[in-house]
């Protein structure tokens, strides 16, 4: 069996308020997996993702990258690999153009000059936004400045991304040009953690779901097993994906043969009811 | 408010000159030559103190903003409205004088004093606002063609203090967040009727205000774990952009400063 990329034991996390967050997580990540993590408001996501990354240290746990347990010293190293694209991009970009906002992460790693350059004109590339590398952060459209965030992870060339609720504030075409940019990151091979309310989005995308409930991961599997389990989506006040929903009840009513054969899109679904 | 293609203008008439420096066409001049450049005009301005150097001054920084930088004339002159507003009325006073009785070249009477002043004391004056004026128009020359972030990369350069320099990068980050925060909260108060009446108005403002503090507070933690994540540790720094001076920039500045200097010398 393949060594996992990074290996969570047994988190626990308690904010300064005595609140806890983390409630004994554990769980392992494997190189090029597509793991959508989905729970209510509230139930620790994001500050699972901190700690991933090592903005926040955990009470008790280990984290271990590539077999070797992170520490103070080699935590850089662990933020080098794993980086995190902020649900809300005003929080994450800092600089005052684009180009600068790209090239903070490379800088931050001391790189030379032109590595940080080089890397900064791929990055731009790859998200389509070369046309305002000079324009300031304040004067782009909430989509624009979405894409400059995750640009600025892609210059960092992280293994590991993490996404949170990356859809949230994103108008349909946008939202479709981020689905493009995790396929051609998929293709890259580089592993995904991606935050989401959206079931559909993560049932569709997903290979693997964890679902998080008051600080705990309450189930891990692939979203066919996750969303038919109706006890643990009430559990985690989540909802069935729509696609799914219809099929049920299209074989309940005799209408579609039960192949178990769940389509995880509407084309596919399409394709199905022209057999 | 006139649209200029490429960027939307959101703010109002207080951001503008950010926003014409991005749109200017002089803006891809290396930064370092247009502040030492306009600084430099400003001493000589005020060094040699000559009307002469001051018109050129005010003609040349007019010409390389218009012309040059592409920006509209009307646009010029309503920025450089507002200091031309503060130069009169502050020179105003120094050309008249009060007296008792009638005195000086020209004198009016307001019935219980009389209002004077002389030419010379005229002259004095508008010496005075040409030399400020065009002090002014070399600043704005440089303001209105190097956006802030690079006028800090100047500063950097310079060696003033790094924390002075990455407050400054970062306040001005900030300036137009929390403007974007704080018209949002605006609106939504508006919209539950919060400016109805004056006392109205005053505790909506105050509760606005109160709560852009922990907002800011907020954003700040959040920011610092955003800057963390991707390894940022204790030093601000940002990618610096090469961009060449060409040397017919520089031979036609010295030969600018070299003709002022010469101008002053036959004017004297």
């Amino acid at each position: 069996m393949e060594k996992p990329i990074l290996k969570l034991e047994d988190l626990y996390y308690v904010y300064g308020n005595g609140k806890s967050a983390l409630d004994g997580v554990s769980v392992d990540i494997y190189e090029g997996e597509k793991i959508a993590v989905i729970g209510s408001n509230g139930s620790g996501k994001s500050t699972f993702f901190l700690n991933i990354n090592g903005v926040f240290t955990p009470k008790q746990g280990k984290i271990i990258y590539r077999g070797t347990v992170v520490n103070k010293k080699n935590l850089k190293g662990l933020r080098k690999n794993i980086g995190i694209v902020f649900q809300d991009a005003d929080n994450q970009i800092i600089a005052s153009t684009v180009r600068a906002e790209v090239a903070f992460g490379p800088m931050n790693l001391r790189l030379p000059k032109e590595e940080v350059l080089k890397r900064v004109e791929e990055a731009l590339e790859y998200m389509n936004i070369s046309d305002f590398k000079d324009r300031p952060p304040h004067y782009l459209s909430g989509g624009e400045k979405k894409r400059v965030t995750i640009a600025g992870i892609i210059a960092m060339k992280s293994e590991i991304i993490i996404f949170d609720e990356p859809t949230a504030s994103l108008d349909p075409i946008n939202a479709l040009m981020l689905e493009e940019v995790l396929d051609k990151l998929t293709l890259e091979g580089k592993t995904m953690l991606i935050s989401t309310h959206d079931v559909d989005f993560a049932y569709r995308w997903a290979k693997r779901v964890l679902v998080f409930c008051q600080g705990k991961i309450i189930a891990d599997g692939t979203p066919l097993e996750i969303f038919q389990n109706k006890e643990i989506l009430k559990q985690a006040n989540l909802k069935q994906p729509t696609v799914m929903e219809i099929y049920e009840l299209l074989v309940e009513k005799h209408l579609l043969e039960d192949s178990k054969a769940y389509p995880k899109s509407t084309q596919e679904f399409k394709k199905m009811l022209e057999k | 408010m006139g649209k200029i293609k490429g960027i939307r203008h959101k703010h109002g008439e207080g951001f503008s000159i950010d926003f014409y420096a991005y749109n200017s066409h002089i803006r891809h001049w290396n930064a370092t030559f247009k502040v030492s450049f306009s600084v430099l005009i400003l001493i000589l301005c005020i060094a040699l103190e000559n009307p002469y150097v001051s018109v050129v001054v005010i003609i040349t920084m007019a010409y390389l903003t218009i012309i040059k930088g592409a920006l509209s004339v009307n646009e010029y002159l309503s920025i450089l409205a507002i200091p031309i507003v503060f130069i009169l009325l502050g020179t105003f006073t120094i050309a008249i004088d009060f007296s008792k009785h009638p005195m000086g070249q020209y004198n009016l009477y307001l019935g219980f004093c009389y209002v004077f002043t002389s030419q010379t004391k005229l002259k004095v004056v508008v010496f005075l606002i040409l030399k400020v004026f065009a002090a002014i128009s070399a600043l704005q020359m440089m303001t209105l063609s190097t956006p802030s972030s690079e006028i800090i990369y100047v500063l950097r350069a310079a060696h003033v203090p790094k924390l002075i320099v990455e407050l400054m990068n970062l306040i001005y980050r900030y300036i137009f967040i929390l403007m974007d925060v704080y018209t949002k909260m605006k609106n939504s108060a508006e919209s539950r009727l919060g400016y109805c009446d004056f006392k109205t108005s005053c505790y909506t403002f105050g509760s606005i205000a109160s709560n852009m503090l922990v907002i800011s507070l907020k954003k700040a933690n959040t920011y610092y774990d955003a800057m963390e994540a991707r390894c940022y540790d204790g030093d601000l720094i940002f990618l610096e952009e090469d961009k060449k001076v060409e040397t017919i920039q520089i031979i036609s500045a010295a030969a600018f400063i070299i003709f002022l200097i010469l101008l002053w010398g036959f004017t004297r």
